[in-house]
């Protein structure tokens, strides 16, 4: 299939993509929007007209070739392009109905509601404790017994307490890839956020490691809502209840991940899911 | 290897599932000329037959099978795998309805012969182009041949009682005719299943190519 007939593929599909969205939206439990959610890296349009919506204790996975814009997009869910040079943003994401890029929010209040784990693993070059207990001691948490229980709830949370509970003390750097970004994702939980946005966390780990954070998502869901970006497609069916299909920019399709996954609306999404190109 | 080679690899089950549609219907019209006709030797081949089917059935699903193992395909490579595994199963039992029917032929030969007068012939006809046409569908992707499904089903199960009656008349006629009206009974009850089983198909390709079920009853 040619750009062109891509791009006219793209633009044939955004009024579907409204009524899906709509269908979704049925009930309360709505814990992010984005509403024409547009961003651009200096001339490079990177993000067009974006509605979406995140429902609560759910997993919601985004899908899409290489530059489709991704990472962007759950960048934006806690502001972490600000920090990137001659990035802007328009239209709104809101969290619990206010929009997080309203004047008066600080993006570091909302990164401890909305928390975040990267491809790779990237624990401080500091112990297991340290690692854990870094967050809720900057939020100037000083009770030693609570911040020991958040230690030994975090860490469980993460399936990882068993196997670090007698090395507390070392550094983190010596524990394994997939030990590492369970530990990542234990830090992210000791400020007990709301939502747990995981940017490719598995892509470099062993299939092992991986099926362990696969579980542990599974698990998060109960009290967390977790939106994962991933390249890999069978993980995304696997895990997530919800499924956005993104490419050169525009969000294709969103839906319950097994109608995505089985049956696609969408031309683009079903070239892309089955391999015919990406 | 690549996600093409799956695409390849789909093609030529499909062909390999459109040849084992051709064995079941032809095992199927060769039981009905060798039951018309008494030939001995054609329900032979029939019985013969059916280790070539049991191959296709056995090879088709092992491949399938492992194409969903190695490439976890989606949508409609899918649907398409699913569609396959369920459709060897009703050409698989399409085939070995030919062979009861050729296995009865066996019994009859000394018998008069009666199922010209029994309909059969004709209810196989109607039969006949249901199967192909699911098959057809199946080849083509193209729906819109299963929207008389349901109605070509139910003239079939119709033709099915009408053959009962009739059998039973001549049973009554003549004690004789028992034998050869049971078994007549028993094809005619095998040909309407041949039916259910087309419709079976339909369903199933209308499943690939939508990604929605639909009942045909």
């Amino acid at each position: 299939m040619n750009l062109k007939v891509k791009t006219k593929l793209v633009k044939e599909i955004s009024e579907s993509q409204n009524a899906d969205i709509e269908k979704i939206k049925a009930g309360n439990d709505i814990i992010i929007e984005c509403k024409n959610l547009n961003l651009w890296y200096d001339d490079n349009h990177a993000l067009k007209d974006i509605n979406m919506i995140v429902k609560k204790n759910k997993v919601t996975a985004i899908i899409g070739p290489s530059g489709c814009g991704k990472s962007t997009l759950i960048r934006s869910f806690n502001r972490m392009n600000d920090v990137i040079e001659g990035c802007k943003t328009e239209g709104t994401v809101e969290f619990r109905g206010r929009n997080i890029y309203g004047n008066r929010i600080s993006a570091m209040k909302i990164r401890k509601y909305i928390g975040m784990i990267f491809q790779k693993p990237n624990p401080f070059p500091m112990s297991i404790y340290d690692n854990i207990l870094y967050g809720p001691k900057i939020h100037r948490m000083r009770d030693k017994k609570k911040l020991e229980t958040i230690l030994k709830n975090s860490l469980e949370m993460a399936v990882l307490w068993d196997e670090v509970k007698d090395r507390l003390k070392d550094s983190a750097l010596g524990l394994s890839g997939g030990q590492q970004q369970r530990l990542c994702i234990a830090r992210t939980l000791a400020i007990e956020p709301e939502v747990i946005l995981m940017d490719e966390p598995t892509s470099s780990l062993d299939p092992i490691a991986t099926a362990k954070i696969e579980e542990l998502i599974n698990d998060l869901k109960e009290k967390y809502t977790v939106i994962i970006v991933t390249h890999n497609m069978q993980q995304a069916a696997r895990i997530s209840d919800y499924t956005a299909f993104m490419y050169l920019g525009e969000l294709i399709e969103f839906g319950e991940t097994e109608q995505i996954f089985e049956n696609p609306q969408e031309r683009l999404t079903e070239n892309y899911i089955t391999g015919r190109f990406g | 290897m690549s996600k093409s080679e799956l695409h390849r690899e789909i093609i030529n089950l499909k062909q390999d599932v459109l040849d084992m549609g051709k064995l079941s219907l032809k095992m199927l019209e060769d039981s009905i000329i060798s039951l018309n006709t008494r030939d001995l030797e054609l329900a032979n081949e029939v019985n013969h037959n059916k280790h070539k089917l049991r191959e296709f059935d056995a090879h088709i699903e092992e491949r399938a099978l492992k194409l969903i193992a190695l490439y976890q395909p989606m949508a409609i490579d899918l649907r398409r795998l699913a569609t396959i595994l369920k459709m060897i199963t009703y050409l698989y039992r399409l085939g070995r309805y030919g062979k009861d029917i050729a296995a009865i032929v066996k019994l009859l030969t000394d018998k008069t012969p009666l199922s010209e007068m029994l309909s059969i012939t004709h209810m196989w006809e109607h039969v006949k182009s249901l199967i192909e046409d699911s098959i057809e569908a199946f080849d083509t992707s193209e729906i819109t041949k299963l929207k008389d499904f349901e109605e070509r089903d139910n003239e079939i199960d119709q033709m099915r009682w009408s053959i009962f009656r009739e059998s039973v008349s001549y049973m009554m006629e003549d004690p004789a005719n028992i034998t050869i009206c049971a078994h007549i009974i028993m094809i005619a009850r095998y040909l309407e299943r041949c039916g259910d089983h087309a419709c079976k198909i339909g369903e199933k390709v209308h499943y690939m190519v939508t990604g929605g079920h639909i009942e045909i009853s």
